[in-house]
């Protein structure tokens, strides 16, 4: 009887958690669709910034900017890892911090002076893990990152670069590519390569022949434009982050239930088997019993 | 519908706006500029203060806090970091907003500037609540 039992047990336990990770999975789809609809909605932004910066590059002027040019060095340099808060999300955060990992060694080999910043707190229990230290760390980005609270983040990097206290930026965040594939990428957001190479073809598409009428001046703009592309792209850095997750849960979510499905179904052939040769067992013993009465 | 213009207001989260007007008052950086169907193409700076439009459903006014205006034919796109329909905009942050921005210290160019811009954006929120 024992060990019937004790598979009665498992088979509960495995059951209730098919349920949980079930939710889960229909909680990170409704989720994602959301994150989603966000991160469509916030292309438009930066579909239009590339198409304003093509205006501008057909109005002749030499792009010079200090968000644009190349430190003469690059000793002071920042790294902003993007993980989640929760984890039960299969590969994502390790793909993240596998990126973290190289860039610290190079950092150490080069003897660069490397400053860490952290979203999420899987990021920061996985550095901590590793006695390495972060100076910021950010807990407040869940699954709808706000632009007041990136733009935040955003000016200080830019003041930091401008001032001379950071020279390169870095983020390693999971970019969104399609829904079945995202990329765990290390990416340098500061100096800011070029404006325009995001979106080519809106870039084109752009006031094609179009003389525009610049006001104050092209210059002007551009001045104001180039921070203002930046914040878009680290935006959406946290945008990609969060659809990327819920994806990325929804997808071990499912795993999950699957799993638990086909235990439930070996767990259940092994009860009925061990029940049945109790039975058995318990039938011998009777039939036994009864003939060394006769 | 020819003379219309297609009004897009665009913020790094979402699209705030998107739809025929037949015309518009946007602050630019040196002051209120006003636009109506048939203007030249126009790359420009905005300031911070009110947008106002006249569509089909009525007049409508929102708070624009910085930004660019593309104007491209018949589409106007306005990209901004905020933007707050007038009902939308919380005075009491305004004000401490103001005041906050009135009693900080400036000891250098930068400083003053960020103040005079700060004060200019919570008075043009004030006005526009009233």
């Amino acid at each position: 009887m024992a060990k019937a039992r004790a598979i009665v047990k498992r088979l509960k336990a495995v059951k209730n958690i098919r349920k949980i990770t079930r939710t889960m999975e229909l909680i990170a789809t409704a989720r994602f669709k959301k994150a989603m609809d966000r991160a469509t909605e916030a292309a438009s932004y930066t579909k239009k910034i590339s198409e304003i910066v093509a205006d501008l590059s057909k109005a002749d002027l030499s792009f010079s900017h200090p968000l644009l040019t190349q430190p003469e060095e690059q000793t002071k340099n920042v790294l902003l890892v993007m993980t989640s808060n929760r984890g039960l999300c299969g590969g994502y955060n390790s793909a993240v911090l596998r990126h973290v990992t190289a860039r610290l060694k190079e950092a150490r080999s080069s003897g660069e002076e490397l400053t860490i910043e952290v979203v999420g707190k899987r990021g920061m229990s996985y550095l901590k893990f590793q006695e390495m230290e972060y100076s910021k760390a950010y807990t407040n980005f869940e699954d709808k990152p706000r632009y007041d609270e990136v733009e935040e983040i955003a000016d200080r990097y830019i003041d930091g670069f401008v001032s001379g206290n950071i020279h390169r930026l870095d983020v390693a965040y999971t970019r969104f590519e399609t829904v079945s594939r995202q990329t765990a990428v290390l990416e340098t957001l500061l100096p800011v390569g070029s404006i325009g190479d995001d979106d080519e073809n809106a870039a084109e598409e752009a006031g094609q022949g179009i003389d525009y009428e610049f006001l104050p001046s092209p210059e002007d703009i551009l001045e104001e434009i180039v921070p203002a592309a930046f914040k878009a792209r680290l935006f959406k850095c946290f945008l990609d982050s969060a659809v990327s997750e819920q994806i990325a849960r929804m997808v071990a979510m499912k795993g999950a239930t699957e799993n638990a499905g086909d235990m439930i179904s070996t767990l259940s052939m092994q009860y009925n088997r061990a029940r049945q040769s109790q039975i058995t067992s318990e039938l011998s013993e009777i039939i036994g019993g009864a003939a060394a009465l006769d | 519908m020819a003379n219309e213009l297609q009004l897009i207001v665009v913020t790094p989260e979402t699209t705030i706006v998107d739809e025929p007007v037949s015309a518009l008052r946007f602050p630019l950086f040196d002051g209120q500029a006003g636009v109506l169907p048939g203007r030249a193409p126009l790359v420009g700076r905005l300031g911070c203060g009110e947008l106002k439009l006249s569509a089909v459903s009525g007049e409508r006014s929102y708070f624009v806090d910085g930004g660019f205006v593309q104007i491209n034919g018949k589409t106007v796109t306005l990209l901004t970091s905020r933007c707050l329909a007038s009902s939308e905009i919380d005075s009491d942050a305004a004000r401490a907003e103001l005041a906050e921005a009135t009693t900080r210290p400036a000891a250098n160019d930068a400083d003053i500037d960020a103040r005079f811009r700060d004060q200019d954006r919570a008075r043009a929120m004030l006005s526009l609540k009233k």
